[in-house]
């Protein structure tokens, strides 16, 4: 199944990336999940991923950085932002910056499926 | 949260020094406003973390800390309100609120599971379930079984790990078992040296007094005896302990607390010390709870796996069986039978290897087992009958739903015949004897969708059976275990049911309503508000729910259920979903229900949600209280109805609730904008209803309301002569006197149905207790037709029902409507219980009410 598309997540809460991992691998996706921000930067440097979901406080590297570094490597990748209540204002700035939706934590699996497979339009539209 | 309490400090001061009789009329108004409207946000925030509690939303722990946060500051702005309106009368609800909130947050950061809250010796019975912490994989999972799955277990008790960290800390092990594993890392001492140590210095420690105390009182019974088993934190969880630690069975009870000790020396095996470097645990600190049971003497036991492991991909489950004790079919030491069935509903046989068995493990005469030969006769005699293994088969699939994982499970058989569940546990599957799986995705694709992204998410998960639809108790009763329960709604009669059902589906109810509640508890999936559900999914086909994908398949999706079996997490173990559940424990439940009641005091409230109910309650009593509201509120715009139905009604509008009042300060039953009132005086003023004539009233009726007092009723003289409508365009709050009873209603209409509640309570009358409990029964069983959640206490009714839909308030108001005039001289009339029926049958009965009810 090499045509499935690949998918990070990275939140320094693993119970995100515990749950956000089996429901988004049984729409078809290839998903891999870091807690560590500085891990999934060395990450960015060697694999291209499709879309990339990720949180915006994390400890170490913050994720607008994150996200920036990421666009920067691959400009072709759908980012999106989750992120807690209290950083939602942060969160609209990042529009910016080429992120493709974010989501207010906590979410509902359906609501996160829906910005998945929206973003993955946009990328199989682009490809076509 | 320390600046929570200076601020709150600083408040009580305030209070303190503000003049009681000061508050003037605009001020109180919007207190009171402010008041309700907190009482409201407050609600929402606990239906908030009900809703999350049943996996659809993926949220962490900083949610919970802010929702915590949040709930403290508006219910300690609650308190301030109520203390404005009622002149500081209830200044130790601050005293309140910290007792409350304290092991909230004590919670929330962690500290409260060692704490002296915590018992160091459990009965199986009362075990705290969200704990495992405390009681360990092993107990955790019997716990469940004998509460929630109501499996006869045999009965027992938990030594916690708090009593484990005591046995510890009072013979002084903490560091010098840090010390020897210090020394065991840096190669001074081998594994063999290391375990040596540490296992002589625990079984050479005392037991303290308070543990020994509760042992010996649990086990004082003649003539029985114990298996004392290991039940470490993380056994039989995600990782596997399976064998590295120690059973005791067939323990007399003065040998029991040895026996402890030797279970406890067994995490410091040379096994168990090796599996912990290995998974690199051995900087954790490893803590051990002990189960003890009462021993079953079995004819036969043994083990059932849930999975075949032969064939991991087929749908079998595999049952292992031999004679005598079970120890010889777990360890794999004889030669058992085995049977192989299929998981579906036919649970047909497929496979019967009957071995020869020539010994079994049994008791030895004065503590301890040991094996004897079988009969030469008997050896090729099958262990198990088809009877027994259908209801282990039963048992296993019920077990294998509920956990949510392939299961291992032991059980026994005594010499009765009798059937014992004696632990469950998960299956370790190593990912390499899974088959490579079809991408699941595209195999659920394949099969053909009834429902797609329907209602809302009452519980997550997956589940599969026929359709079995209930519309009445008598339909209850037949409920098929394994099923799918589809229901019209969520009434709270269905309680009985919900643990025996593979999923619900129902066309009505909320994600935080009831029925919601329930499913959670047994982790049933369950989508709520799926419209036109009865009519496309009739009974007895069989179906495939997705409730984490609000997908409904048509037929048995296998792969699907195998995947969340084997692949998925499930999501009610992880520890965030048991701190919210902790946390819910402490904030949801209601305990104070009736007013009148001695502990519906500050004192006596236990949760948030009670301290919320009082405040509402007493803020609303404050504002009702008509002669000192009138005399303290010149100038305020109360309204008097103008009606046919000779009903005193004032009505105080918060806004919105009237257009052109007649006349100065009346207002006529076309006035009224206020969406509840208006129901409910729809069904006051409906035709029939308010009968005028004079009730017949017999002798015994009679000399009980000549020799009653009006004193004598509840709460009657504050406000005798005085019903007070209070509302809003969507909101209203009614405490009606008629005769000798009190109606109180409280209720919203919202557009939004999560917003919408109706709370109705009814207590009093002109007879005796035994009379006025007749009526409180007969307002029980109408009230429960109308899917009201009633709870009954003598001659006191109280019905809620939740998150319907405008349309659907609006008719249940109007039956209360009806009610309310119906019942208003019933306690008379009401001579037996066998008068209940007929009485019930004149209501629904649409000839003698013109009206017809329109939900019955």
């Amino acid at each position: 199944m090499s045509t499935k598309l690949k998918i990070m997540v990275l939140d320094d809460e693993p119970i995100v990336c515990k749950r956000l991992q089996p429901a988004l691998e049984k729409l078809g996706y290839e998903v891999e999940t870091f807690t560590q921000s500085l891990e999934a930067l060395h990450e960015i440097q060697e694999k291209t991923y499709d879309i990339i979901i990720t949180d915006l406080k994390m400890k170490g590297i913050d994720g607008m950085r994150f996200l920036q570094e990421a666009k920067k490597q691959h400009p072709a990748t759908e980012v999106i932002v989750i992120t807690g209540f209290a950083t939602l204002e942060t969160a609209k700035e990042s529009f910016q910056k080429g992120v493709f939706d974010f989501i207010a934590k906590p979410f509902k699996l359906s609501e996160i499926q829906e910005v998945v497979t929206r973003a993955t339009a946009k990328i199989q539209g682009a490809k076509a | 949260m320390a600046y929570l309490l200076t601020s709150l400090k600083r408040l009580l001061e305030r209070i303190r020094r503000s003049k009681p009789e000061a508050a003037s009329f605009p001020g109180i108004f919007e207190q009171f406003q402010t008041l309700l409207q907190d009482h409201q946000q407050v609600m929402e925030l606990i239906a908030d973390l009900g809703e999350k509690s049943g996996g659809e939303y993926i949220f962490d722990r900083t949610y919970l800390i802010d929702t915590i946060k949040i709930m403290h500051t508006v219910l300690l702005r609650m308190v301030n309100s109520l203390n404005h309106i009622a002149s500081n009368r209830y200044l130790e609800l601050y005293t309140t609120l910290d007792r409350i909130f304290q092991p909230l947050e004590a919670e929330l950061r962690g500290r409260l599971l060692l704490s002296d809250e915590m018992a160091l010796v459990v009965d199986l019975q009362d075990l705290p379930l969200d704990h495992p912490e405390l009681t360990g994989g092993k107990a955790n999972a019997l716990g469940r079984v004998l509460q929630s799955l109501k499996l006869p277990a045999p009965p027992g008790f938990v030594i916690t790990t708090r009593a484990y960290r005591r046995f510890l800390e009072s013979n002084q092990l903490e560091e010098r078992i840090h010390a020897w594993l210090e020394s065991w890392a840096s190669g001074k001492l081998d594994i063999g040296q290391t375990s040596r140590q540490i296992q002589y210095s625990i079984l050479a420690g005392l037991v303290s007094r308070e543990v020994a105390g509760e042992i010996r009182r649990r086990t004082a019974k003649e003539g029985v005896y114990w298996a004392v088993r290991s039940s470490a934190y993380g056994e039989d969880g995600e990782l596997s302990f399976a064998g590295l630690h120690e059973t005791r069975l067939h323990v007399p009870p003065t040998k029991i607390i040895s026996a402890y000790k030797e279970v406890l020396a067994s995490l410091f095996s040379p096994g168990a010390l090796s599996y912990r470097q290995k998974m690199g645990l051995l900087g954790e600190e490893a803590a051990m709870a002990v189960l003890c049971q009462e021993t079953i003497v079995s004819r036969a036991a043994g083990v059932i796996q849930t999975l075949d492991l032969s064939c991991p991909g087929a749908n079998h489950l595999v049952i292992y069986s031999s004679f005598g004790w079970g120890r010889s079919v777990a360890e794999g030491r004889a030669t058992v039978d085995r049977f192989v069935l299929e998981k579906d509903h036919s649970n047909h046989i497929l496979v019967r290897e009957i071995a020869a068995k020539r010994f079994m493990v049994g008791p030895k005469p004065g503590g301890g087992e040991e094996e004897v030969p079988v009969p030469q006769e008997e050896q090729r005699h099958p262990s198990l009958s088809d009877e027994a293994i259908k209801t282990l088969v039963k048992w296993a699939l019920h077990l294998e739903r509920y956990f949510k994982r392939p299961q291992e499970i032991e059980w026994a058989q005594d010499e009765s015949g009798a059937l014992w569940l004696l632990q469950s546990r998960f299956m370790n599957i190593s990912k390499t004897a899974m088959p490579p799986q079809e991408d699941i995705a595209l195999v659920a694709s394949r099969y053909q969708v009834i429902l797609r992204d329907q209602g809302a998410v009452a519980h997550a998960g997956v589940g599969s059976g026929p359709v079995y639809q209930v519309d009445s108790e008598a339909k209850l009763s037949r409920f098929p275990e394994g099923a799918v329960l589809v229901i019209k709604y969520t009434a709270p009669w269905l309680t009985p049911v919900v643990p025996k059902a593979a999923a619900i589906i129902a066309e009505r109810g909320s994600a935080a309503g009831h029925l919601a509640t329930i499913a959670r508890e047994f982790r049933v999936p369950t989508l709520v508000g799926v419209e036109g559900a009865c009519e496309r999914l009739p009974a007895g086909i069989k179906i495939t729910v997705d409730t984490k994908q609000r997908m409904v398949y048509a037929g048995r999706v296998k792969e699907l259920l195998h995947y969340e079996l084997v692949k998925t997490p499930a999501f009610e173990e992880t520890h965030e979903f048991r701190q919210l559940r902790r946390l819910l424990k402490r904030i949801a439940p209601l305990h104070i229900i009736d007013p009148q009641a001695v502990d519906f005091t500050p004192q006596g409230c236990e949760s948030v949600h009670d301290v919320v109910r009082f405040i509402h309650e007493k803020a609303v009593n404050e504002v009702i209280d008509l002669p000192r509201l009138l005399k303290r509120f010149k100038g305020v715009k109360i309204f008097s109805l103008i009606s046919d139905v000779p009903l005193d009604l004032k009505i105080l509008d918060l806004g919105g609730g009237i257009t052109s009042p007649q006349k100065g300060d009346r207002v006529l039953p076309e006035g009224i904008q206020s969406l509840p009132l208006k129901a409910l005086w729809e069904g006051v003023s409906a035709p029939g209803v308010w009968s005028t004539e004079p009730v017949s009233v017999d002798f015994k009726g009679m000399m009980s309301s000549l020799t009653q007092t009006r004193a004598e009723t509840p709460g009657a003289s504050a406000y005798m002569g005085f019903n007070l409508a209070v509302i809003s365009e969507f909101y209203l709050n009614l405490h009606l006197r008629l005769g000798y009873h009190l109606n109180l209603v409280d209720a919203r209409m919202h557009p939004e149905p999560q917003h919408n509640h109706i709370y109705f309570r009814f207590v009093g009358g002109v007879t005796d207790m035994t009379r006025r409990s007749r009526r409180a029964q007969l307002l029980a069983n109408i009230l429960s037709k109308f899917h009201f959640k009633v709870d009954v206490k003598g001659d006191l009714v109280v019905a809620r029902v939740l998150h319907l839909p405008q349309e659907e308030m609006q008719a249940r108001l109007i039956v209360l409507g009806r009610l309310i005039g119906f019942t208003r001289q019933l306690d008379i009339q009401l001579k037996s219980d066998a008068d209940i029926p007929q009485f019930m049958e004149s209501f629904f009965q649409p000839d003698s009410q013109t009206r017809e009810t329109p939900l019955a």
